[in-house]
C-alpha cells in the first residue's frame, strides 16, 4: 500500500482500515456529497476523525454539506499556496464563465433574499442566452469553456422547466464541486465577488479593513472577477 | 507558512491533473514517478490502495463524475489504446506515439457507418476531453496521440481487461502497431 496511506492508518485495526478508504474513495471520487448514513467513517465520529486525518496529510478536508452529507475540500492553507502557485487546471476564460454563473445563480438571488445560507450552489438556472447577452467574452469561447466547466463539475446543465426551457435554451446551474468549498473558501469567495462588483461600497470598505494588512487585495485583481474570485475556487 | 511536502504535491495533482516536473526535482511520498521515455522528465502521479480507488464507487452505489458523450469517449481511449500500446503484453506507460489518422481509423472501423464530418467532430471531442483529463497526450499541431500519464492508475486486474478489449479492435491502418 502507498506509504502516505499506511503512516496514516498504521493505528486502525482492518476493519476500520477498510472503512475509512472506503469512505475516502466516496468522498475523493464522487461526484455528490455522500450521506453519512451510508458510511460508518463518515457516521462514527472516531473512524471519521482517521479519515480527516488521512484526508489532511494529503491536503484535503472534510466538508460537512446541510446536516447530514459530507465531501472533501482542499485544506485552507494549501490552497493559498496553490492559488499563489497559481496551480489550476482552469483558464482564465473558463474561470471568468464560472463566475458569470454564480453571480446569475446565487449572488442575484441571494441579493434577493430568494437563496439563504453560504452555499455556493443554487436552484436559480443561469441560462446561456443571458450569458451571451451581456457577457465581455468572446462569445464563441463561452460554450466550450461551459463543457469544460461541466468535466471539471463546477457546473451543470439545468433541468428543463416547463415551458421556459424551451424558449431560452440551455441553462446551467453551479455543480456538484461547489459543495467542496471549505466555509472559509466560500466567505472568501462572497467577499471576492463584492470587491469585484462594488469596490466602492461600505461592505467591501469594511471586508479590505478585515483583512491582514500584509496581504491587501491588489486593485487589479479586484477589478477583474475572472482572476480574483475562483482563483482559489478549482476543486475537481 | 509551512505545509507538509506531500499534502502540497498531492493537492497540486488534485487542482491540475499529472504534473510533469524535472527528472531529479521531486520524490513526493506516495507518488508514482513516470519518466518519460526520454528521460527528459518525470509525470507524478499518485499511488492509491485497491480499495480507495474510483471503482470502490460502483461497489457504494455512488455516482462518478459524469463525462459528455461516455460512448464515443470510451471508444476513442480504446482506438488510442490499440494504436499507441505496440506491446501489450508489457506495461502501458509510455507506449509509443501514433499518427491521430490512425487512431480515427481504428475508431471508425468500431463505430460503424456514420458520416465523416460527424465522425471526425466526435473524435476530435473525445481525444480532447481525453486529453484534458491527462488519460492521452494529444498534439494538435502534428496531430500526434500518445498515452497519457494516467493510464499507469491502471490495476493489473484492469490492464488484463484492457489486453482482451486491444485483441479484440482491429488494427491500425497503414500496417502500424
Amino acid at each position: 500500500m502507498s506509504a502516505v496511506f499506511d503512516s496514516a492508518l498504521a493505528e486502525l485495526n482492518e476493519r476500520h482500515r477498510d472503512e475509512v478508504l472506503a469512505a475516502f474513495a466516496a468522498l475523493e471520487h464522487g461526484r455528490e456529497p455522500v450521506p453519512e448514513a451510508q458510511l460508518l467513517a463518515l457516521r462514527d465520529a472516531t473512524v471519521r476523525r482517521d479519515l480527516q486525518r488521512l484526508l489532511y496529510r494529503l491536503g484535503r478536508t472534510l466538508v460537512r454539506v446541510g446536516s447530514t452529507h459530507w465531501t472533501s475540500g482542499f485544506r485552507d492553507d494549501v490552497v493559498a499556496r496553490l492559488a499563489a502557485e497559481g496551480a489550476t487546471a482552469q483558464s482564465r476564460i473558463d474561470r471568468a464563465v464560472l463566475v458569470l454563473v454564480l453571480v446569475h445563480s446565487v449572488a442575484i438571488p441571494r441579493s434577493q433574499g430568494l437563496v439563504s445560507g453560504d452555499s455556493w450552489t443554487s436552484a436559480h438556472p443561469t441560462s446561456v442566452d443571458e450569458l451571451t447577452r451581456y457577457t465581455q467574452l468572446p462569445r464563441g469561447e463561452i460554450r466550450p469553456a461551459l463543457q469544460r466547466l461541466r468535466a471539471a463539475g463546477l457546473v451543470q446543465i439545468a433541468p428543463p422547466r416547463g415551458r421556459s426551457a424551451v424558449t431560452d435554451g440551455p441553462a446551467y446551474l453551479p455543480g456538484p464541486a461547489l459543495h467542496r468549498l471549505t466555509k472559509a473558501a466560500r466567505e472568501r469567495l462572497e467577499h471576492e465577488l463584492i470587491l469585484a462588483a462594488a469596490p466602492d461600497s461600505p461592505l467591501a470598505a469594511a471586508i479590505r479593513a478585515r483583512r491582514p494588512a500584509a496581504a491587501p487585495a491588489p486593485v487589479a485583481a479586484a477589478a477583474d472577477p475572472a482572476t480574483s474570485t475562483t482563483e482559489r475556487n478549482e476543486d475537481t | 507558512m509551512s505545509i507538509d511536502d506531500t499534502a502540497l504535491w498531492w493537492a497540486r495533482h488534485r487542482a491540475a491533473g499529472p504534473e510533469r516536473v524535472p527528472p531529479a526535482s521531486a520524490h513526493p511520498t506516495g507518488m508514482i514517478r513516470l519518466v518519460e521515455p526520454d528521460a527528459s522528465a518525470v509525470w507524478l502521479l499518485p499511488e492509491l490502495p485497491d480499495n480507495a480507488r474510483p471503482d470502490v464507487l460502483d461497489e457504494l452505489g455512488l455516482p462518478g463524475i459524469a463525462v459528455d458523450q461516455p460512448n464515443d469517449t470510451a471508444r476513442v481511449l480504446a482506438a488510442c489504446l490499440r494504436c499507441c500500446w505496440n506491446e501489450p503484453t508489457g506495461p502501458v506507460w509510455p507506449a509509443v506515439p501514433a499518427p491521430f489518422d490512425h487512431v480515427i481509423g481504428v475508431f471508425r472501423a468500431i463505430t460503424g457507418s456514420r458520416d465523416e464530418r460527424a465522425l471526425h467532430a466526435a473524435a476530435m471531442g473525445a481525444v480532447r476531453r481525453l486529453a484534458g483529463a491527462g488519460w492521452v497526450l494529444f498534439d494538435e499541431d502534428t496531430r500526434v496521440v500518445r498515452l497519457g500519464p494516467r493510464v499507469a492508475s491502471w490495476s493489473a486486474a484492469e490492464l488484463s481487461t484492457l489486453r482482451e478489449l486491444w485483441r479484440s479492435l482491429p488494427a491500425p491502418p497503414a500496417g502500424g502497431a
